[in-house]
């Protein structure tokens, strides 16, 4: 493997760690809230401990979130110093904004770990609620940057440098709106279901039911209501892509050769040599009715377009499969949760808890592999059409000791925050209050 | 435009070196600190910084963000060549926030406290010791800018520059001042026998901070190093620094007056003098290589991108400063005396 290889497996590797955190941190803060909420209408003790446990998972996630974000921000440079030259100034208005809304987080998050019994209340809760406000807006932030290198606009490449940049429409690119729609909904649907997952454990383990189930019941309330909602904002994601991408559109159904009324591959083997998949469920007409809402709309196969152009294509197409069946599972046992809301009964039965149980870790298999689609989909663009990832990365040697060195350091990282989030768990089921 | 936007960069400098730095510090007073009082320090820190400790960081952020959006050029030579400290500041960065966090939030308090306690107070010596590495390096005239990677090998572009003897005197000098930071701003925190303790202490890193600052001139001056000699040839540079050396006697008297504001702002002041000091004798050209000077004020980006970006500073700044302000005001005016910890162990 090359410089390059090492340089964008660091970059994945330590974006993927991010992402986790980053939701996590985005996410909780409202399940806390509400906990807290409860407890001021209610005053039972049952909520305070669950805000109060929660708030130090927020806290945990907040700085592992914030310590990676860090390092991110010098990595973007420190790994793509090239991209980081031209791009930075185009892209820099969703970052320095991002920034600001971070602070206000930082702030909110002082605010609301140190002021129980020292603030008032009601300002007190209000400042967890920004807490979550501004984490969001910071996601959204973030990922308007990362829409931006699918859809660049904004400047005019003038011998190879960016010139006439307009960084509000820049901002404001084609993608943001669905890809920010598309993470908010999947940060949402993926910590709601691992959270509620985690509480389902602890009542299927009968460790404190009458608290666990108060926390199932917020957590995935917020899981399912994202969950329903995320296959809309999914369809609007691939016409989307259809429109501005179509290659990776192409890789991601592995759809090779150009047709009218494309069908929908389900599973299949890519085999990238022979340019086919085997195995697969075909649904005729489906991919063109998906992309351009029309069944016999013709659909772009990947034998169109240049060899040199065209990304990883299994990798894309097994990373597309993954999320989209999560996707479903997780929909499908939001409509049962829904359903149980009337038919109680189903709250004595084992197997509904185990169902969420081993749902737990899928949400954020699910965005991970989403991720995937969108960056390798991209590639060999660091910037679609304009920039290649080859011509953007650091031309120091010997990334594969830096990669080699991260890895080691945020696997450490993740065996602790899940052990610290275990030992969590134990003092919560203590019932001594 | 470009003003706003340089103030801002020198602006959230200036805060990451004073506050990021004071909480450097807090962990470097911790390590050199007896074993009976390692414990009160440890809970003087937290009491003290908790609250604006992740606040603190997010200045070095704000800085990378405004360099790279406004000054690409620049940025781009700071992050290829100083690939290598920047990378161990970041995994010092990372080890000690995550120390931080675990030593305070872990629900048990066992025996891995212990683990906690010496990962956190051994990166907060070796963070600012590399941060300090590579600002000594940016000014050092040893980078080597270079396209060709065949005449030189890896270790003369990415290594020698930033691992040598005066970037090492830099490092020291900044750790120094971390500690001479906390030490100082941690009497105001205190009463008691632990005030006692901290002014001790105080006194201490003082004699460190003028020693090595004297040892980083000297070497320098000995050396023939551009940017030491035209620091010794500036007028404003000397006179930042003599008057921030003269600033230790209204300062001392704040810290016996038990003044804690007063005291922070000369603390405060001292510590942009000495950064005046530096960063003045050289812009804008604040990379020095060992053929030539680059100004960070050429190539900067186009003024589309600086005047959103100055409005963006402006207005983020009018909302974060003040609530920043508010917070630092609602916490951190807390006492630890003696009956509090009494409190606590209960």
């Amino acid at each position: 493997m090359e410089n390059l290889d090492y340089a964008r497996l660091q970059m994945a590797f330590t974006l993927g760690f991010h992402i986790i955190f980053a939701c996590i941190g985005m996410v909780m803060p409202f399940f806390m809230v509400v906990s807290h909420r409860k407890w001021l209408n209610t005053r039972n003790p049952v909520y305070l401990k669950l805000t109060k446990a929660w708030l130090s998972g927020v806290a945990i996630f907040f700085v592992t979130g914030a310590v990676s974000g860090t390092a991110l921000s010098f990595e973007l440079g420190m790994l793509w110093p090239e991209f980081m030259k031209h791009a930075g100034p185009v892209i820099g208005m969703p970052f320095s904004l991002e920034g600001a809304a971070f602070f206000v987080e930082a702030i909110a998050l002082g605010f609301y770990l140190y002021g129980w019994n020292k603030l008032p209340e009601t300002f007190h809760w209000i400042t967890g609620i920004i807490i979550g406000i501004s984490g969001v807006a910071s996601g959204i932030l973030v990922v308007s940057a990362n829409a931006w290198m699918n859809a660049p606009t904004g400047f005019d490449v003038v011998n190879g440098e960016f010139v006439n940049i307009d960084p509000v429409a820049a901002f404001l690119n084609d993608a943001w709106f669905t890809q920010a729609l598309h993470m908010t909904l999947a940060a949402f649907a993926a910590t709601g279901f691992a959270v509620a997952g985690i509480h389902a454990f602890q009542i299927l383990k009968n460790n404190r039911p009458e608290l666990h189930k108060k926390a199932f019941r917020i957590a995935i309330v917020f899981g399912a209501v994202a969950a329903l909602l995320q296959p809309l904002s999914g369809d609007l994601s691939a016409k989307d892509i259809a429109e501005r991408q179509p290659v990776k559109l192409a890789a991601m159904e592995a759809h090779y050769e150009t047709k009218k009324g494309a069908p929908l591959y389900i599973g299949g083997l890519v085999d990238e040599e022979n340019k086919e998949v085997n195995y697969k469920i075909e649904i005729p007409g489906a991919l063109s009715f998906l992309a351009f809402g029309d069944f016999n709309a013709e659909v772009k196969g990947l034998n169109d377009f240049p060899e040199d152009e065209l990304p990883p294509v299994a990798i894309v197409h097994y990373a597309f499969q993954i999320m989209v069946g999560i996707g479903t599972l997780l929909m499908i046992a939001a409509i049962i949760f829904f359903i149980s809301l009337k038919k109680k009964s189903w709250l004595n039965n084992r197997k509904y808890w185990w169902l969420f149980a081993i749902l737990s870790p899928l949400g954020f298999i699910a965005v991970e592999a989403g991720w995937v689609v969108t960056e390798v989909g991209r590639q060999p663009w660091i910037v679609y059409n304009i920039m290649r990832t080859s011509e953007a990365v650091t031309p120091m040697p010997g990334m594969k000791y830096s990669f080699f060195l991260y890895l080691t350091v945020y696997i450490t990282l993740a065996i602790t925050v899940t052990w610290l989030m275990m030992r969590q768990i134990k003092v919560l089921n203590r019932s001594t209050d | 435009m470009i003003y706003i936007v340089l103030f801002f960069t020198f602006f959230s400098l200036f805060l990451y070196v004073l506050l990021g730095g004071a909480d450097f510090g807090a962990g470097i007073v911790e390590l050199f600190s007896s074993k009976e009082t390692r414990k009160l320090n440890r809970d003087t820190i937290y009491k003290v910084m908790g609250p604006v400790w992740e606040a603190n960081h997010i200045w070095l952020i704000i800085l990378i963000v405004i360099l790279w959006i406004a000054f690409p050029a620049y940025f781009n030579i700071i992050i290829i060549y100083l690939h290598i400290p920047l990378t161990l500041v970041l995994l010092g960065i990372t080890m000690r926030g995550v120390a931080f966090i675990f030593r305070h939030y872990d629900a048990i308090e066992g025996e891995s406290q212990v683990w906690y306690n010496r990962m956190f107070r051994a990166s907060s010596l070796i963070t600012p010791i590399f941060l300090g590495m590579s600002f000594g390096t940016l000014l050092n005239g040893e980078i080597i800018i270079t396209d060709d990677y065949t005449q030189l090998g890896f270790a003369d572009i990415f290594l020698h520059p930033w691992l040598n003897i005066f970037t090492f005197l830099t490092g020291l000098f900044y750790a120094s001042l971390c500690a001479f930071l906390a030490s100082t701003l941690l009497i105001g925190e205190t009463t008691g026998e632990v005030r006692k303790l901290y002014s001790r202490k105080s006194a201490i890193y003082t004699v460190v901070v003028v020693i090595m600052g004297a040892l980083l001139l000297i070497y320098g001056f000995f050396n023939n190093m551009v940017f030491i000699q035209d620091f010794l040839s500036n007028g404003y540079s000397l006179s930042a620094v003599s008057l921030s050396a003269l600033l230790l006697i209204p300062l001392w008297k704040a810290i016996k007056e038990q003044h804690s504001v007063l005291t922070r702002f000369y603390a405060g002041l001292q510590i942009l003098l000495v950064l005046f000091a530096a960063l003045n004798s050289h812009f804008p050209n604040l990379i020095i290589t060992s053929t030539t000077e680059i100004n960070m004020m050429d190539e900067t980006a186009p003024e589309s991108v600086i005047r959103v970006l100055g409005i963006s500073l402006i207005i983020g700044g009018a909302i974060i400063l003040p609530g920043l302000f508010h917070l630092m005001k609602s916490f951190n005016m807390i006492k630890i005396t003696r009956s509090d910890r009494e409190d606590d162990r209960r």
